[in-house]
């Protein structure tokens, strides 16, 4: 595993130099910030904008806590994950076709060490960024809605830095079985659209990743929900193993199709 | 004993041969250049020696045995580093991924990058390197773990006259501990650090032997004249039957029985009244022979000159 110390201190030391664990996670607390400040100041916002008809009653509906959290999580979802996705889906395939691959494919270096650095970093800048992103939000809410309780706020990040595992190892699997626009173009289908089905017709079943990180936010307020919460954490994980083992199976096999 | 053996080597992309059961050996701290036209499948062969590609059929055989990664260097024709790190970083890299323990690693990358001339320039960003500077780099990556097989894709075509004498040179320094197999297409440079050759044409193996042998295969001496007059060299070309090849007032005619030596070609001239400005033995250069094996274009009087 000596391989793995070297290459994931290389992989480290690109992300850090290209400064993606600055801006992702910047990302991620600017959409974490701005819907508590926004909906609390939407009032104030909307008079100082003016124009508003005479008479006009503004019915600015009571939040609580939880429905921030639910509303920053729906932009990590909706944004940040896709943010994640672009930058990393080329993580593998970009190496093959620029040529930088070459260099270390022809040493002995194993494809599990190859992928597994690939994928612990990718996945290292997402939860950090998640983390501060829920930082943020849980401040301004907590400041400005009403205090969250350590173990609920403490489920909700877990929950969804599993739900950021499954995405990283989806997208370096990806890019290590296609070329980047390829492994992009499926990603994305895959990832955001994927929640968009599974909210349209999800009814029908109530173990899918994409219940995840819903899951993770409602058990706050309904206990109800564990029986299917670890349900589905236990396919989730299913999952990740499912696209590792595919991923290094996809970095051994397209080994050749590096440049030369 | 031979350290590398390949044998009856194919690869097929498709319907397409690219190697056609190529057959070669090694022998330790030897230089080996590859020559080949474009697309000639030197790269293709390279490939398939460090494990890249895995070959249709045939194999690779390494004097050890066991995994051939560990024994190999390996430079491309157009290195690629990541830009992000510096020098010494990717080297120590690179030997680290080898099996060199980290503090060894270190130690050797700065030897290497100061021995190919990077002593300077270790701690700077691959990025900011020239073209030959980069090529610096790959030889070291290549060497920094001590292989005992240096595989080179075209070290020189992309330098100028004065990094590919220095390259040369490097090679020339390396030879003695280690054993290379390097492609390339410049002739002229292979002659200074090459033990075999071997031709490559169309994926198959048409020549091989030193280069002094090929050369006196392929050096079709002949005698070169040069008339003062037009109709001169005619009626002396004439005379000597189908042999001779007139050129304008040059003639050219084979080295063969009827006129051995210099000396009876001078005896026969000097008995003709004929105007002479010139006359020389001449043989095929390096780059004709190049195109003559790899048969582009026929090795004619005119060429030869």
């Amino acid at each position: 595993m000596n391989s793995l110390q070297v290459l994931l201190v290389k992989e480290f030391r690109e992300s850090w130099r290209s400064f993606k664990f600055i801006w992702i996670p910047l990302v991620f607390i600017l959409l974490g910030v701005s819907d508590p400040v926004m909906n609390y100041f939407m009032e104030d916002i909307l008079k100082a904008v003016g124009n508003m008809p005479e008479g006009f009653q503004m019915m600015m509906p009571e939040l609580q806590p939880l429905d921030l959290l639910m509303a920053s999580t729906g932009q990590f979802q909706l944004i940040g994950v896709i943010v994640l996705i672009a930058v990393f889906v080329g993580t593998i395939s970009r190496d093959r076709s620029s040529g930088t691959a070459t260099l270390i494919y022809i040493r002995p270096v194993s494809a599990v060490s190859l992928f597994m650095s690939k994928w612990i970093v990718a996945a290292l800048v997402a939860i950090l960024s998640a983390v501060l992103g829920y930082a943020g939000s849980l401040y301004y809410t907590s400041v400005l809605y009403g205090s969250v309780s350590f173990k609920d706020a403490l489920i909700m990040i877990v929950t969804y830095a599993v739900w950021l595992l499954f995405v990283m190892a989806l997208t370096v699997a990806l890019s290590a079985a296609f070329s980047t626009g390829l492994a992009a173009t499926i990603a994305i289908i895959v990832i955001p659209i994927g929640g968009m089905i599974d909210s349209i017709i999800g009814s029908f079943w109530n173990a899918s990743p994409w219940k995840l990180v819903n899951y993770g936010v409602l058990l706050g307020s309904d206990t109800a929900l564990y029986d299917d919460y670890w349900k589905t954490l236990a396919v989730t994980f299913c999952l990740i193993i499912i696209c590792l083992v595919t991923g290094v199976w996809a970095t051994r096999y397209n080994r050749s199709r590096t440049k030369v | 004993m031979s350290l590398l053996k390949v044998e009856a080597l194919t690869k097929k992309f498709g319907s397409k041969v690219s190697v056609d059961a190529l057959s070669f050996a090694l022998q330790p701290n030897t230089a080996t250049a590859l020559i080949g036209p474009n697309g000639a499948g030197k790269t293709t062969t390279m490939s398939m020696i460090c494990g890249l590609l895995e070959p249709s059929s045939g194999k690779v055989t390494l004097a050890d045995g066991g995994d051939i990664r560990k024994h190999i260097g390996f430079l491309p024709q157009y290195p690629k580093f990541y830009s992000w790190l510096s020098a010494l970083e990717y080297v120590e890299m690179t030997a680290r991924l080898s099996g060199i323990s980290a503090r060894e690693a270190k130690k050797r990358s700065e030897e290497v990058l100061t021995y190919v001339g990077l002593g300077k320039d270790m701690k700077r960003l691959t990025s900011t390197f020239s073209g030959g500077m980069k090529q610096r780099l790959g030889i070291a990556q290549a060497i920094v773990h001590k292989p005992q097989l240096l595989l080179l894709d075209e070290p020189v075509s992309a330098l100028d006259p004065i990094g590919r004498a220095e390259v040369m040179e490097l090679l020339k320094e390396l030879q003695r501990e280690t054993t290379i197999l390097y492609s390339t297409h410049i002739l002229h440079d292979a002659e200074k650090v090459t033990d075999q050759v071997l031709f490559m044409k169309e994926g198959r193996l048409v020549e091989e032997g030193t280069l002094q042998e090929i050369q006196q295969r392929y050096a079709n001496p002949r005698y070169s004249i040069e008339f003062v007059h037009e109709a001169e060299a005619e009626a002396f070309a004439q005379s000597l039957a189908e042999h001779a090849v007139r050129e304008g007032s040059n003639v050219s005619l084979p080295i063969d029985e009827q006129l051995p030596t210099m000396n009876a070609l001078m005896a026969l001239l000097s008995s003709s009244r004929y105007e002479i400005i010139k006359v020389e033995r001449e043989s095929a250069s390096l780059d004709q022979i190049f195109m003559k094996v790899a048969g582009v274009g026929e090795f004619t009087a005119s060429t030869a000159r």
